[in-house]
């Protein structure tokens, strides 16, 4: 073609920065999760423990007045770090099947229906849509996690004065820190599973399955070889082990938490194996 | 033995409250006919319906005397090239053959001396043996083919056949569909394209909306759809003025006063008369606004399928 | 079209179907499942063998470790009874303060381990147990039965065979080809719940029977004779019937479940959880569960968790379980209803890929 013919120029305007592309992907997956019934369901049914925990910790700020100084009384009241502990297990449940319910939607279908040769062919590598798919879950699994267990802190803190902060600052930490393991943990297993069976609805079940089923093992291998540390390989008692040692709770008898961690970290890199191999946007037939 | 057609009466079929197709009463006599129609116009449906896949909400359908809902006997004189683009996970092309077969209870030798005739047949019998999850899609589409050719069925129904076929392929193919039909079998496949199947069908039933349009051989087909009735609205001055002059006229079948008096809704039979009626109103003094198509469907569709407004 | 053609028909389906359920790398997991606990087994076995022959040239009088008191200090319990099998010592103490010295010793009498635990030089603690316990082993059997293979392992492995044979093909945009095919639609569903169901039976049964297997392999001979020329044919033979009862029961559940419901997760949580609160319910309702008749198949009944709360304990007694033949009776009548309900719903079910 003749060199005065050529009409097309180049889009030369200005384009927003790589950031702001990059959370195009999480903010309109925040949008849709949030339209799911049963996400939202799920959401509201989450705030109820934590609710139950601030009355708590208003009651045992207040009880001393009304109870004088019962010793047992006290003791039962007191807001420690087995309070937090028992507060995290109840919300890990929540985040099972929030991951397992909202989880599946971000990445199986994006596979089922070759959607990742389009975002690929936009300036996204695969490592960002892993990430902006993770950081919707996180900001997700968030909401029913740390948030309130670091607001129940504050509230706690807040009510019973600088000392108490002093003293307990590390449970807030733990709380952060031990919650962001878990959402980290759920969310890669959510979404290993959508990439790995790519049907939205059979990876939730799978989700739900795996969480399942490694604790039947875990138990099962206890009780055949007369052992404790199988436990290790049951997430939810893995993780409830790591969380007494970061609060600095007693723990429960089993494995210790270093053991723990090293499996929770396995299990991670397993997940992460599993991401990187299904995660094509073509599959080769052989 | 009854007369070896292919009927639907009153036959309409929803899905929920979407339209499939709609009062649909058609008989087809053996040879090619071919299904023409634009996107969602309901041509997989009439297919899947003739099929058994899916059962039609009112009306009957029998297919050489036969009911679809009797998949025992229905199936062994029908083959189906449906336009669901998928294979059962890790099958090879002649696996896949071989399995219908089986299935439609041939034995393990018979059925995979027909598997590779079939193949040979479509010219995919040099890739039998690769996963058809590797095909292309036109050797997909030749492989379904071949799947549905495979146990010589009498009736032949093929959803968008030659799509994604290659010229040569394309001439194969549709001689091989002549060979059929000269056989006093009947082969029914589906397009987008009236030129295309124009040359090679017997007939050509034109459907649109879930609705039969036209049906005939192609050049009556042609004249048929302008004499199909086409709506109107009119926006004017005197609505019922203009509606009473235009109802003495015998190509108008329908006319509405639009609640505002301002509109009319008006259906015709003749479109060229029509519009000479509305000029003769127009210069009678009559304020007409405007004239738009109400349903520009036989038009527009027609203008579609022949590529231009011919 | 007579009946013995419909029914080879069924096999034709059947035989196509089993080779994509068992060969499929779909079903992996599947096997995992059934497999898993055999690997428990086996390193209890491995475990006990090789403690055996470790342990044999270092056998300590059981005598001798009977008349060692809490008290004692380690160096006169090193000095009566010799060398332990094992020793370990370590130091731990509270923040800030002394740590304490502890010590473990683990003795061998021929056929009991004894451990024995000082802290600071002094024996705190005496346990013993039998290296192998034939008749602890069993009960544990019995318990990953009913609580791994009846309650996890084949009810979710019934899920993803049976919910696949339907529920997966549409997902797969791959169920016409069958619809596709001259055979009456019941005789499909028959031959594919055939499929599933010899898939599911054989890979269950043969999980069990490969668990209850290694489970005898280290048991003292003697014990293991006499057990298999008493009641062991016996066990091992309801032990596999179980596991097939669970098969037929959950598989035809799943099987209705997978052509009326689209979501598989919705029918498995309302199972489970049906299933699950069965033991409390009324007498009369419990005949409606596959549970009911499956886990009084089993020789051994599942034993009670006793760390489970007073009320749950209580209320957990099973009304009345069935005799043998009451047992699979009802469970043939249980499936036979919904088979026939998969039947008269398979005959409705349309060709409709929607989006999922
Ligand atoms: N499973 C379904 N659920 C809901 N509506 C459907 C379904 N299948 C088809 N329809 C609707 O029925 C109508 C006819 O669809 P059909 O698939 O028969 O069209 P078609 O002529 O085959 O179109 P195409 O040329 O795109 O293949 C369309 O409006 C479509 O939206
Ligand atoms: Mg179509």
């Amino acid at each position: 073609m003749a060199v005065y013919k050529r009409g097309y120029t180049r889009y030369q305007g200005a384009l927003t920065g790589h950031w702001a592309r990059f959370f195009v992907l999480p903010r309109f997956a925040w949008r849709r999760l949030l339209e799911q019934r049963l996400v939202v369901i799920l959401l509201v049914a989450a705030t109820f423990w934590p609710l139950l925990c601030a009355g708590f910790i208003y009651v045992s700020n207040h009880a001393d007045l009304l109870l004088g100084f019962d010793q047992k009384m006290s003791a039962f009241l007191r807001i420690d770090s087995r309070f937090f502990v028992i507060f995290m297990n109840a919300q890990s449940v929540f985040a099972i099947l929030l991951s397992a319910f909202a989880g599946p939607s971000l990445i199986a279908p994006d596979l089922a229906n070759g959607a990742l040769s389009l975002y690929f062919s936009r300036p996204i590598s695969r490592v960002e849509y892993v990430l902006a798919r993770l950081l919707v879950l996180l900001g997700m699994l968030s909401l029913v996690t740390w948030v309130p267990g670091v607001l129940l802190f504050f509230m706690q803190s807040a009510m019973a004065g600088w000392s108490w902060f002093a003293s307990n600052w590390q449970l807030g930490v733990g709380v952060f820190f031990g919650f962001l393991l878990w959402i980290l943990l759920v969310s890669l297993v959510a979404m290993a599973s959508s990439a790995y069976v790519r049907w939205r609805i059979v990876a939730g079940a799978l989700v739900l399955g795996v969480f399942f089923v490694l604790a039947g093992a875990a138990e099962l291998t206890n009780a055949v070889l007369r052992v404790e540390w199988a436990s290790a390989f049951n997430p939810g008692r893995a993780m409830n082990q790591i969380w007494c040692a970061m609060l600095g709770a007693d723990p429960i008898p089993g494995p210790n938490a270093t053991f723990c961690f090293i499996v929770v970290s396995i299990m991670a890199a397993l997940l992460l194996f599993v991401l990187n191999r299904k995660l094509r946007p073509v599959e080769v037939v052989s | 033995m009854s007369a070896p057609e292919i009927v639907f009466q009153e036959v309409s079929k929803f899905y929920g409250e979407v339209l499939g197709v709609n009062h649909v009463t058609l008989r087809i006599p053996s040879g090619i006919t071919s299904l023409v129609g634009p996107n969602g116009s309901g041509k997989t449906t009439l297919m899947n319906l003739m099929a058994g896949l899916i059962h039609p909400d009112r009306g009957v359908i029998t297919v050489r005397g036969l009911s679809p809902r009797d998949p025992e006997r229905l199936m062994r004189i029908t083959g189906y090239a449906t336009q669901y683009d998928a294979a059962p996970r890790g099958v090879t092309g002649l696996d896949f053959v071989t399995t219908g077969l089986l299935l439609a209870g041939h034995g393990k030798q018979e059925a995979s001396r027909r598997a590779w005739k079939s193949l040979e047949r479509v010219g995919m019998n040099e890739a039998a043996h690769r996963k058809v999850a590797a095909y292309s899609k036109g050797m997909r589409q030749r492989v379904r083919l071949a799947v549905a050719l495979a146990h010589d069925p009498e009736v032949l129904i093929l959803d968008e056949p030659l799509n994604g076929l290659d010229p040569l392929v394309r001439a194969e193919t549709i001689a091989l569909f002549h060979e059929f039909a000269a056989q006093g079998r009947h082969v029914v496949l589906s397009s987008h394209v009236l030129q295309e199947v124009d040359v090679i069908s017997d007939r050509v039933i034109l459907i649109a909306n879930g609705m039969i349009i036209a049906e005939g051989h192609v050049r009556g087909v042609r004249e048929e759809i302008h004499e199909h009735p086409s709506q109107y609205i009119i926006r004017c001055r005197d609505a019922s003025r203009i509606a009473a002059l235009l109802f003495e006229q015998d190509h108008i079948t329908q006319v509405q006063v639009h609640e505002d008096r301002l509109g009319l809704l008006v259906a015709t039979r003749n479109q060229r008369e029509f519009s000479r009626a509305l000029t003769r109103i127009s210069l009678a003094g009559h304020t007409v606004e405007s004239v738009v198509a109400a349903d520009e469907n036989v038009d527009a569709l027609y203008k579609y399928l022949i590529g231009g407004g011919r | 079209m007579t009946a013995e053609f419909r029914l080879r028909q069924a096999w034709t389906i059947a035989r196509l179907q089993l080779r994509r359920v068992f060969f499929s790398k779909r079903s992996s997991w599947v096997y995992l499942l059934a497999l898993f606990p055999s690997v428990p087994f086996f390193g209890h076995a491995i475990e006990v063998k090789l403690s055996q022959s470790r342990y044999a040239s270092r056998v300590t009088a059981a005598a001798i470790l009977e008349s060692i008191r809490e008290g004692d200090t380690d160096e006169e319990v090193l000095k009566t009874a010799g060398e332990p099998v094992h020793e370990r010592k370590f130091r731990r103490g509270p923040r800030g303060e002394a740590s304490v010295e502890y010590r473990n010793l683990i003795y061998f009498d021929g056929e009991r381990r004894w451990f024995l635990h000082f802290e600071a030089g002094i024996l705190q603690n005496k346990r013993s147990r039998p290296l192998i316990d034939f008749e602890d082993d069993r009960k544990v059997f019995a318990g990953v039965f009913q609580y791994f293979y009846l309650r996890l392992a084949v009810f979710f492995g019934c899920l993803g065979i049976f919910m696949n044979l339907f529920r997966g093909e549409i997902l797969d945009k791959t169920l016409h080809f069958w619809f596709l095919a001259p055979a009456r639609r019941e005789v499909l569903l028959a031959g594919k719940y055939l499929a599933g169901l010899i898939a599911a039976t054989l890979i269950f049964a043969t999980g069990a029977a490969l668990s209850f297997g290694l489970m005898l392999w280290p048991q003292d001979a003697v014990e293991l004779s006499a057990f298999w020329r008493a009641q062991g044919p016996e066990h091992l033979f309801w032990y596999a019937t179980a596991a097939a009862a669970g098969c037929v029961g959950y598989g035809s559940l799943f099987l209705a479940a997978g052509l009326l419901v689209r979501n598989p997760v919705v029918p498995a949580i309302v199972i489970l959880f049906w299933e699950g609160i069965n033991g409390i319910l009324p007498a009369a309702l419990q005949k409606f569960s596959v549970l009911y008749y499956v886990q009084s198949l089993a020789p051994i009944p599942p034993p009670m968790d006793a760390n489970a709360p007073a009320l749950i304990q209580l209320l957990m007694s099973p009304a009345d379980p069935p005799s043998t033949v009451a047992a699979v009776c009802g469970l043939l009548a249980v499936t036979a209803l919904v088979l026939w309900i998969a039947s008269r719903s398979v005959q409705r079910i349309e060709i409709n890929y929607g989006t999922d």
